[in-house]
Protein backbone atom coordinates (compact mmCIF):
# COMPACT_ATOMS: atom_id res chain seq x y z
CA UNK A 1 0.00 0.00 0.00
CA UNK A 2 2.79 2.24 -0.30
CA UNK A 3 2.42 3.14 -3.30
CA UNK A 4 -0.95 5.08 -2.28
CA UNK A 5 -0.64 8.86 -2.23
CA UNK A 6 -2.72 10.64 0.37
CA UNK A 7 -4.22 14.21 -1.36
CA UNK A 8 -4.77 15.30 2.18
CA UNK A 9 -1.45 15.76 3.43
CA UNK A 10 0.09 16.74 -0.31
CA UNK A 11 -2.93 19.60 -0.17
CA UNK A 12 -2.21 20.44 3.57
CA UNK A 13 1.38 21.51 2.43
CA UNK A 14 0.40 23.27 -0.91
CA UNK A 15 -1.98 25.66 1.14
CA UNK A 16 -0.07 26.97 3.27
CA UNK A 17 1.73 28.81 0.98
CA UNK A 18 -0.13 30.15 -2.10
CA UNK A 19 2.69 32.67 -3.57
CA UNK A 20 4.65 29.85 -4.68
CA UNK A 21 2.31 27.21 -4.96
CA UNK A 22 3.38 26.18 -8.43
CA UNK A 23 6.89 25.48 -7.52
CA UNK A 24 6.01 23.81 -4.43
CA UNK A 25 3.41 21.51 -6.27
CA UNK A 26 6.55 20.77 -8.69
CA UNK A 27 8.70 19.91 -6.11
CA UNK A 28 5.81 18.12 -3.91
CA UNK A 29 4.58 16.14 -6.96
CA UNK A 30 9.05 15.07 -7.73
CA UNK A 31 9.83 13.99 -4.27
CA UNK A 32 6.27 11.88 -3.92
CA UNK A 33 6.89 9.97 -6.93
CA UNK A 34 10.41 8.90 -6.46
CA UNK A 35 9.19 8.08 -2.70
CA UNK A 36 6.66 6.07 -4.35
CA UNK A 37 9.17 4.27 -6.67
CA UNK A 38 11.68 3.95 -3.85
CA UNK A 39 9.03 2.41 -1.37
CA UNK A 40 7.84 -0.16 -4.32
CA UNK A 41 10.91 -1.58 -5.14
CA UNK A 42 11.67 -1.70 -1.17
CA UNK A 43 8.79 -3.94 -1.16
CA UNK A 44 9.59 -5.93 -3.82
CA UNK A 45 13.42 -6.43 -2.71
CA UNK A 46 12.58 -7.14 0.44
CA UNK A 47 9.83 -9.38 0.22
CA UNK A 48 8.54 -8.51 3.32
CA UNK A 49 8.21 -5.61 5.56
CA UNK A 50 10.01 -5.60 8.27
CA UNK A 51 12.40 -3.13 8.30
CA UNK A 52 15.35 -5.36 9.84
CA UNK A 53 15.09 -7.59 6.30
CA UNK A 54 15.13 -4.56 3.87
CA UNK A 55 18.25 -4.35 1.37
CA UNK A 56 19.52 -1.36 -0.49
CA UNK A 57 17.24 -0.67 -3.42
CA UNK A 58 21.38 -0.85 -5.67
CA UNK A 59 20.43 -4.70 -5.55
CA UNK A 60 17.12 -4.23 -8.09
CA UNK A 61 17.17 -7.12 -10.70
CA UNK A 62 17.41 -5.05 -13.99
CA UNK A 63 14.65 -7.54 -16.12
CA UNK A 64 12.46 -6.64 -13.13
CA UNK A 65 8.20 -5.44 -14.52
CA UNK A 66 7.51 -2.06 -14.77
CA UNK A 67 4.25 -2.75 -12.76
CA UNK A 68 5.05 -2.50 -9.12
CA UNK A 69 3.31 -5.10 -6.45
CA UNK A 70 0.53 -4.22 -4.71
CA UNK A 71 1.02 -7.13 -2.44
CA UNK A 72 3.26 -7.14 0.65
CA UNK A 73 2.79 -11.19 1.08
CA UNK A 74 5.94 -12.89 0.15
CA UNK A 75 6.62 -14.47 -3.51
CA UNK A 76 7.51 -17.65 -3.58
CA UNK A 77 8.17 -18.96 -6.87
CA UNK A 78 7.35 -22.56 -7.41
CA UNK A 79 6.42 -22.04 -11.07
CA UNK A 80 5.87 -18.55 -12.44
CA UNK A 81 2.18 -17.23 -13.04
CA UNK A 82 1.39 -18.49 -16.64
CA UNK A 83 -0.06 -15.70 -18.93
CA UNK A 84 -2.56 -13.58 -17.72
CA UNK A 85 -6.03 -13.23 -19.38
CA UNK A 86 -8.73 -11.26 -17.84
CA UNK A 87 -12.46 -12.01 -19.28
CA UNK A 88 -14.88 -9.05 -19.36
CA UNK A 89 -15.08 -6.08 -16.10
CA UNK A 90 -15.04 -6.05 -12.79
CA UNK A 91 -18.87 -5.80 -12.85
CA UNK A 92 -19.51 -8.62 -15.23
CA UNK A 93 -20.10 -12.00 -13.54
CA UNK A 94 -18.09 -15.14 -14.00
CA UNK A 95 -19.42 -16.80 -17.07
CA UNK A 96 -21.37 -20.04 -15.71
CA UNK A 97 -20.43 -23.35 -18.15
CA UNK A 98 -23.75 -24.35 -20.14
CA UNK A 99 -25.27 -27.15 -18.18
CA UNK A 100 -24.74 -30.59 -19.61
CA UNK A 101 -24.67 -33.78 -18.05
CA UNK A 102 -22.60 -35.87 -20.69
CA UNK A 103 -20.08 -33.29 -19.13
CA UNK A 104 -21.53 -33.29 -15.74
CA UNK A 105 -23.48 -36.20 -13.72
CA UNK A 106 -23.20 -39.10 -16.40
CA UNK A 107 -19.51 -38.19 -17.13
CA UNK A 108 -19.14 -38.82 -12.74
CA UNK A 109 -21.30 -42.24 -13.05
CA UNK A 110 -19.40 -43.47 -15.58
CA UNK A 111 -16.24 -42.56 -13.72
CA UNK A 112 -17.17 -44.41 -10.69
CA UNK A 113 -18.54 -47.13 -12.71
CA UNK A 114 -15.22 -47.77 -14.93
CA UNK A 115 -13.11 -47.28 -11.40
CA UNK A 116 -15.86 -50.15 -9.51
CA UNK A 117 -15.54 -52.41 -12.48
CA UNK A 118 -11.89 -52.78 -12.16
CA UNK A 119 -12.13 -53.96 -8.51
CA UNK A 120 -13.14 -57.43 -9.53
CA UNK A 121 -10.86 -57.71 -12.63
CA UNK A 122 -8.02 -57.06 -10.17
CA UNK A 123 -9.04 -59.26 -7.63
CA UNK A 124 -9.90 -62.50 -9.56
CA UNK A 125 -6.39 -62.98 -11.03
CA UNK A 126 -5.08 -62.91 -7.49
CA UNK A 127 -7.99 -65.84 -7.06
CA UNK A 128 -7.38 -68.11 -10.28
CA UNK A 129 -3.91 -67.20 -11.17
CA UNK A 130 -4.92 -65.32 -13.79
CA UNK A 131 -7.74 -64.44 -16.51
CA UNK A 132 -9.34 -66.37 -19.39
CA UNK A 133 -8.75 -64.37 -22.81
CA UNK A 134 -11.91 -62.22 -22.85
CA UNK A 135 -11.79 -60.80 -19.09
CA UNK A 136 -7.76 -59.84 -19.64
CA UNK A 137 -8.80 -58.19 -22.93
CA UNK A 138 -11.66 -56.16 -20.51
CA UNK A 139 -8.94 -55.63 -17.57
CA UNK A 140 -6.88 -54.31 -20.38
CA UNK A 141 -9.57 -52.26 -21.74
CA UNK A 142 -10.85 -50.86 -18.46
CA UNK A 143 -7.15 -49.68 -17.55
CA UNK A 144 -7.05 -48.03 -20.80
CA UNK A 145 -10.32 -46.19 -20.46
CA UNK A 146 -9.76 -45.49 -16.63
CA UNK A 147 -5.67 -44.54 -17.08
CA UNK A 148 -7.36 -42.05 -19.99
CA UNK A 149 -9.99 -40.23 -17.41
CA UNK A 150 -7.04 -39.86 -15.30
CA UNK A 151 -4.80 -38.44 -17.66
CA UNK A 152 -7.73 -35.79 -18.74
CA UNK A 153 -8.64 -35.02 -15.40
CA UNK A 154 -4.66 -34.48 -14.62
CA UNK A 155 -4.78 -32.02 -17.93
CA UNK A 156 -7.77 -30.19 -17.01
CA UNK A 157 -6.52 -29.34 -13.66
CA UNK A 158 -2.41 -28.39 -14.36
CA UNK A 159 -3.00 -26.98 -17.96
CA UNK A 160 -5.60 -24.05 -17.74
CA UNK A 161 -7.85 -23.33 -20.88
CA UNK A 162 -8.13 -19.99 -20.65
CA UNK A 163 -4.58 -19.04 -19.80
CA UNK A 164 -2.83 -21.52 -22.51
CA UNK A 165 -5.05 -22.30 -24.72
CA UNK A 166 -2.45 -23.79 -27.67
CA UNK A 167 -0.81 -26.08 -24.62
CA UNK A 168 -3.79 -27.51 -23.35
CA UNK A 169 -4.35 -28.53 -27.16
CA UNK A 170 -1.64 -30.03 -27.92
CA UNK A 171 -1.56 -32.13 -24.73
CA UNK A 172 -5.63 -33.10 -25.38
CA UNK A 173 -4.35 -33.96 -28.74
CA UNK A 174 -1.30 -35.72 -27.59
CA UNK A 175 -3.39 -37.77 -25.22
CA UNK A 176 -5.73 -38.89 -27.40
CA UNK A 177 -3.06 -40.25 -29.51
CA UNK A 178 -1.29 -41.94 -26.90
CA UNK A 179 -4.17 -44.00 -25.97
CA UNK A 180 -4.75 -44.90 -29.56
CA UNK A 181 -0.77 -45.99 -29.87
CA UNK A 182 -1.30 -47.61 -26.61
CA UNK A 183 -4.50 -49.61 -27.46
CA UNK A 184 -3.33 -50.58 -30.34
CA UNK A 185 -0.04 -51.97 -28.81
CA UNK A 186 -2.65 -54.18 -26.12
CA UNK A 187 -4.49 -55.85 -29.00
CA UNK A 188 -1.19 -56.72 -30.42
CA UNK A 189 -0.43 -57.81 -26.85
CA UNK A 190 -3.35 -59.77 -26.02
CA UNK A 191 -3.14 -61.13 -29.81
CA UNK A 192 0.17 -62.17 -29.61
CA UNK A 193 1.35 -63.23 -26.12
CA UNK A 194 -0.19 -64.77 -23.23
CA UNK A 195 -2.12 -62.16 -21.68
CA UNK A 196 -1.61 -59.50 -19.30
CA UNK A 197 -2.44 -61.26 -15.67
CA UNK A 198 -0.84 -64.28 -17.09
CA UNK A 199 2.53 -62.33 -18.13
CA UNK A 200 2.14 -60.36 -15.04
CA UNK A 201 2.81 -63.46 -13.16
CA UNK A 202 5.21 -65.42 -15.09
CA UNK A 203 7.71 -62.28 -14.94
CA UNK A 204 6.53 -61.47 -10.77
CA UNK A 205 7.49 -65.10 -10.47
CA UNK A 206 10.47 -65.77 -12.08
CA UNK A 207 13.52 -67.74 -10.96
CA UNK A 208 16.66 -68.05 -12.14
CA UNK A 209 16.99 -71.65 -14.03
CA UNK A 210 20.19 -73.34 -11.78
CA UNK A 211 17.48 -72.05 -9.07
CA UNK A 212 15.31 -74.59 -10.16
CA UNK A 213 17.88 -77.11 -10.75
CA UNK A 214 19.71 -76.90 -7.87
CA UNK A 215 16.88 -77.40 -5.54
CA UNK A 216 15.62 -80.68 -5.95
CA UNK A 217 19.48 -81.89 -5.35
CA UNK A 218 19.48 -80.10 -2.44
CA UNK A 219 16.32 -81.56 -1.41
CA UNK A 220 17.57 -85.07 -2.15
CA UNK A 221 20.70 -84.46 -0.11
CA UNK A 222 18.98 -83.37 3.09
CA UNK B 1 -20.61 12.61 10.33
CA UNK B 2 -21.48 14.81 7.81
CA UNK B 3 -21.74 17.90 10.20
CA UNK B 4 -18.17 16.90 11.73
CA UNK B 5 -16.35 16.62 8.39
CA UNK B 6 -18.37 19.60 7.04
CA UNK B 7 -16.91 21.19 10.12
CA UNK B 8 -13.06 20.53 9.83
CA UNK B 9 -13.37 21.35 6.18
CA UNK B 10 -14.09 24.60 7.10
CA UNK B 11 -11.64 24.91 9.54
CA UNK B 12 -8.69 23.65 7.11
CA UNK B 13 -9.91 26.55 4.97
CA UNK B 14 -9.61 29.12 7.44
CA UNK B 15 -6.27 27.82 8.71
CA UNK B 16 -4.69 28.11 5.44
CA UNK B 17 -6.27 31.52 4.71
CA UNK B 18 -5.20 33.12 8.08
CA UNK B 19 -1.27 32.66 7.02
CA UNK B 20 -1.83 34.97 4.08
CA UNK B 21 -4.59 37.24 5.17
CA UNK B 22 -5.16 38.72 8.20
CA UNK B 23 -9.08 39.31 7.44
CA UNK B 24 -9.94 36.21 9.21
CA UNK B 25 -10.21 38.00 12.80
CA UNK B 26 -13.16 39.87 11.49
CA UNK B 27 -15.62 36.99 10.82
CA UNK B 28 -16.31 34.15 11.45
CA UNK B 29 -15.85 30.98 9.95
CA UNK B 30 -18.61 30.16 7.28
CA UNK B 31 -18.65 34.17 7.14
CA UNK B 32 -14.65 34.21 6.33
CA UNK B 33 -15.19 31.09 3.85
CA UNK B 34 -18.09 33.51 1.69
CA UNK B 35 -16.20 36.58 1.72
CA UNK B 36 -12.18 34.93 0.54
CA UNK B 37 -12.28 33.31 -2.94
CA UNK B 38 -12.85 29.65 -2.45
CA UNK B 39 -10.04 27.85 -2.20
CA UNK B 40 -9.84 24.69 -3.87
CA UNK B 41 -8.11 21.51 -3.35
CA UNK B 42 -5.60 20.39 -5.44
CA UNK B 43 -4.09 16.89 -6.00
CA UNK B 44 -0.89 17.07 -7.38
CA UNK B 45 -0.65 13.68 -8.34
CA UNK B 46 -1.32 14.03 -12.13
CA UNK B 47 -3.56 11.47 -13.82
CA UNK B 48 -3.74 10.69 -17.56
CA UNK B 49 -5.90 8.75 -19.04
CA UNK B 50 -4.93 5.25 -20.74
CA UNK B 51 -6.23 3.60 -23.93
CA UNK B 52 -8.27 0.27 -23.72
CA UNK B 53 -5.41 -1.57 -24.80
CA UNK B 54 -2.80 -0.19 -22.52
CA UNK B 55 -4.61 -0.41 -19.81
CA UNK B 56 -5.27 -4.06 -20.21
CA UNK B 57 -1.56 -4.79 -20.57
CA UNK B 58 -0.63 -2.43 -17.33
CA UNK B 59 -3.18 -5.01 -15.72
CA UNK B 60 -1.62 -7.98 -16.85
CA UNK B 61 1.59 -7.07 -15.83
CA UNK B 62 0.55 -6.07 -12.45
CA UNK B 63 -1.00 -9.91 -12.04
CA UNK B 64 1.47 -11.47 -13.03
CA UNK B 65 3.71 -9.79 -10.09
CA UNK B 66 1.09 -10.57 -7.47
CA UNK B 67 2.39 -13.80 -4.99
CA UNK B 68 1.53 -17.19 -6.78
CA UNK B 69 -0.45 -18.59 -4.29
CA UNK B 70 -1.21 -20.75 -2.46
CA UNK B 71 1.97 -22.57 -1.88
CA UNK B 72 2.09 -26.22 -0.44
CA UNK B 73 4.66 -25.70 1.92
CA UNK B 74 2.31 -23.05 4.26
CA UNK B 75 -0.26 -25.91 4.97
CA UNK B 76 0.53 -28.21 7.48
CA UNK B 77 1.25 -32.06 6.65
CA UNK B 78 -1.92 -33.64 7.43
CA UNK B 79 -3.40 -37.01 6.00
CA UNK B 80 -6.35 -35.98 3.55
CA UNK B 81 -4.31 -33.85 1.08
CA UNK B 82 -1.09 -35.83 1.18
CA UNK B 83 -2.83 -39.13 0.47
CA UNK B 84 -5.47 -37.09 -1.77
CA UNK B 85 -2.25 -36.04 -3.88
CA UNK B 86 -0.54 -39.41 -3.44
CA UNK B 87 -3.72 -41.11 -5.36
CA UNK B 88 -3.04 -38.92 -8.15
CA UNK B 89 0.93 -39.43 -8.06
CA UNK B 90 0.67 -43.11 -8.12
CA UNK B 91 -2.15 -43.21 -10.44
CA UNK B 92 -0.06 -41.24 -13.11
CA UNK B 93 2.90 -43.41 -11.90
CA UNK B 94 1.08 -46.81 -12.84
CA UNK B 95 -0.80 -45.33 -15.97
CA UNK B 96 1.93 -43.97 -17.21
CA UNK B 97 4.32 -47.38 -16.54
CA UNK B 98 1.11 -48.87 -18.76
CA UNK B 99 1.39 -46.90 -21.36
CA UNK B 100 5.11 -46.95 -21.88
CA UNK B 101 5.25 -50.42 -21.59
CA UNK B 102 1.60 -50.64 -24.31
CA UNK B 103 3.85 -47.60 -27.09
CA UNK B 104 6.84 -49.77 -26.60
CA UNK B 105 5.14 -53.45 -27.20
CA UNK B 106 3.46 -51.59 -30.38
CA UNK B 107 7.37 -49.88 -31.74
CA UNK B 108 9.45 -52.97 -30.57
CA UNK B 109 9.46 -55.02 -33.80
CA UNK B 110 10.27 -52.03 -36.10
CA UNK B 111 13.23 -51.17 -33.42
CA UNK B 112 14.39 -55.04 -32.71
CA UNK B 113 13.03 -54.84 -28.65
CA UNK B 114 12.20 -57.96 -27.06
CA UNK B 115 9.43 -57.49 -24.92
CA UNK B 116 7.59 -60.57 -25.09
CA UNK B 117 7.08 -62.04 -21.51
CA UNK B 118 9.12 -64.77 -22.20
CA UNK B 119 12.37 -62.47 -22.52
CA UNK B 120 10.99 -60.27 -19.99
CA UNK B 121 10.68 -63.28 -17.53
CA UNK B 122 13.84 -64.69 -18.47
CA UNK B 123 15.57 -61.47 -18.38
CA UNK B 124 14.22 -60.01 -14.92
CA UNK B 125 14.99 -63.98 -13.38
CA UNK B 126 18.63 -62.99 -13.66
CA UNK B 127 18.22 -59.77 -11.62
CA UNK B 128 20.06 -60.19 -8.27
CA UNK B 129 17.41 -60.66 -5.65
CA UNK B 130 18.12 -57.11 -4.01
CA UNK B 131 17.14 -55.70 -7.18
CA UNK B 132 14.46 -58.20 -7.77
CA UNK B 133 12.83 -56.83 -4.42
CA UNK B 134 13.50 -53.67 -5.35
CA UNK B 135 11.46 -53.34 -8.26
CA UNK B 136 8.97 -55.67 -7.47
CA UNK B 137 8.40 -53.68 -4.36
CA UNK B 138 8.31 -50.64 -6.46
CA UNK B 139 5.48 -51.45 -9.02
CA UNK B 140 3.40 -53.19 -5.80
CA UNK B 141 3.50 -50.08 -3.55
CA UNK B 142 1.81 -47.26 -6.25
CA UNK B 143 -0.59 -50.27 -7.04
CA UNK B 144 -1.76 -51.67 -3.79
CA UNK B 145 -2.05 -47.69 -2.55
CA UNK B 146 -3.98 -47.31 -5.26
CA UNK B 147 -5.78 -49.82 -5.01
CA UNK B 148 -7.19 -49.36 -0.99
CA UNK B 149 -7.57 -45.40 -1.69
CA UNK B 150 -9.64 -46.06 -5.14
CA UNK B 151 -12.02 -48.11 -3.09
CA UNK B 152 -11.95 -45.59 0.21
CA UNK B 153 -12.98 -43.01 -2.80
CA UNK B 154 -15.74 -44.86 -3.72
CA UNK B 155 -16.83 -45.32 -0.57
CA UNK B 156 -16.93 -41.64 -0.07
CA UNK B 157 -18.61 -41.30 -3.47
CA UNK B 158 -21.30 -43.33 -2.59
CA UNK B 159 -21.87 -40.74 0.65
CA UNK B 160 -20.08 -42.88 3.72
CA UNK B 161 -17.27 -42.15 5.96
CA UNK B 162 -17.32 -38.56 5.01
CA UNK B 163 -17.03 -37.19 8.10
CA UNK B 164 -13.29 -35.53 9.09
CA UNK B 165 -12.80 -37.93 12.27
CA UNK B 166 -13.41 -40.59 9.55
CA UNK B 167 -11.34 -39.68 6.48
CA UNK B 168 -8.54 -39.58 8.73
CA UNK B 169 -8.56 -43.25 10.58
CA UNK B 170 -9.63 -44.08 7.09
CA UNK B 171 -6.45 -43.03 5.60
CA UNK B 172 -4.43 -44.79 8.42
CA UNK B 173 -6.14 -47.87 7.60
CA UNK B 174 -5.25 -47.38 4.04
CA UNK B 175 -1.69 -46.77 5.11
CA UNK B 176 -1.33 -49.76 6.92
CA UNK B 177 -2.91 -51.87 3.87
CA UNK B 178 -0.62 -50.48 1.37
CA UNK B 179 2.78 -51.42 3.30
CA UNK B 180 1.78 -54.98 4.31
CA UNK B 181 -0.05 -56.04 1.22
CA UNK B 182 2.77 -54.44 -1.29
CA UNK B 183 5.15 -55.73 1.06
CA UNK B 184 3.62 -59.27 0.72
CA UNK B 185 3.72 -58.96 -2.91
CA UNK B 186 7.21 -57.73 -2.96
CA UNK B 187 8.47 -60.85 -1.30
CA UNK B 188 6.05 -63.39 -3.23
CA UNK B 189 7.34 -65.32 -5.89
CA UNK B 190 11.02 -64.61 -4.94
Amino acid sequence: MASVLRPAAISRQTCSLVSNRTALLQQASRTRFSETLRTSYLLRESRCLSTTQRKSPSRIPSNDPVAAPFHTSARRQILPPGPQVIEGGVNDPAPVPPTSPTHGSYHWVFERAMSAALIPLTIAPFAAGSLNPVMDALLCAGIIIHSHIGFQSSIIDYVPDKRLPKTRAFFWWALRAATVVVAIGFFEFETNDVGLTEAIKKIWTAKRKEDSYVEPVLRGVA
Amino acid sequence: MISQRFTQISARRVFAQRSISLTSTRFSAPALITACKPLTQSRPAATQTVPEDEAYSILKAQRAVRPVSPHLTIYQTQIPWTLSALNRITGIILSGGFYVFGAAYLVSPLLGWHLESSALAASFAELPTAVKLLLKFGVALPFTYHSWNGMRHLVWDSGRQFSNKMVVRSGQVVIGLTVVSSGALAVYGL
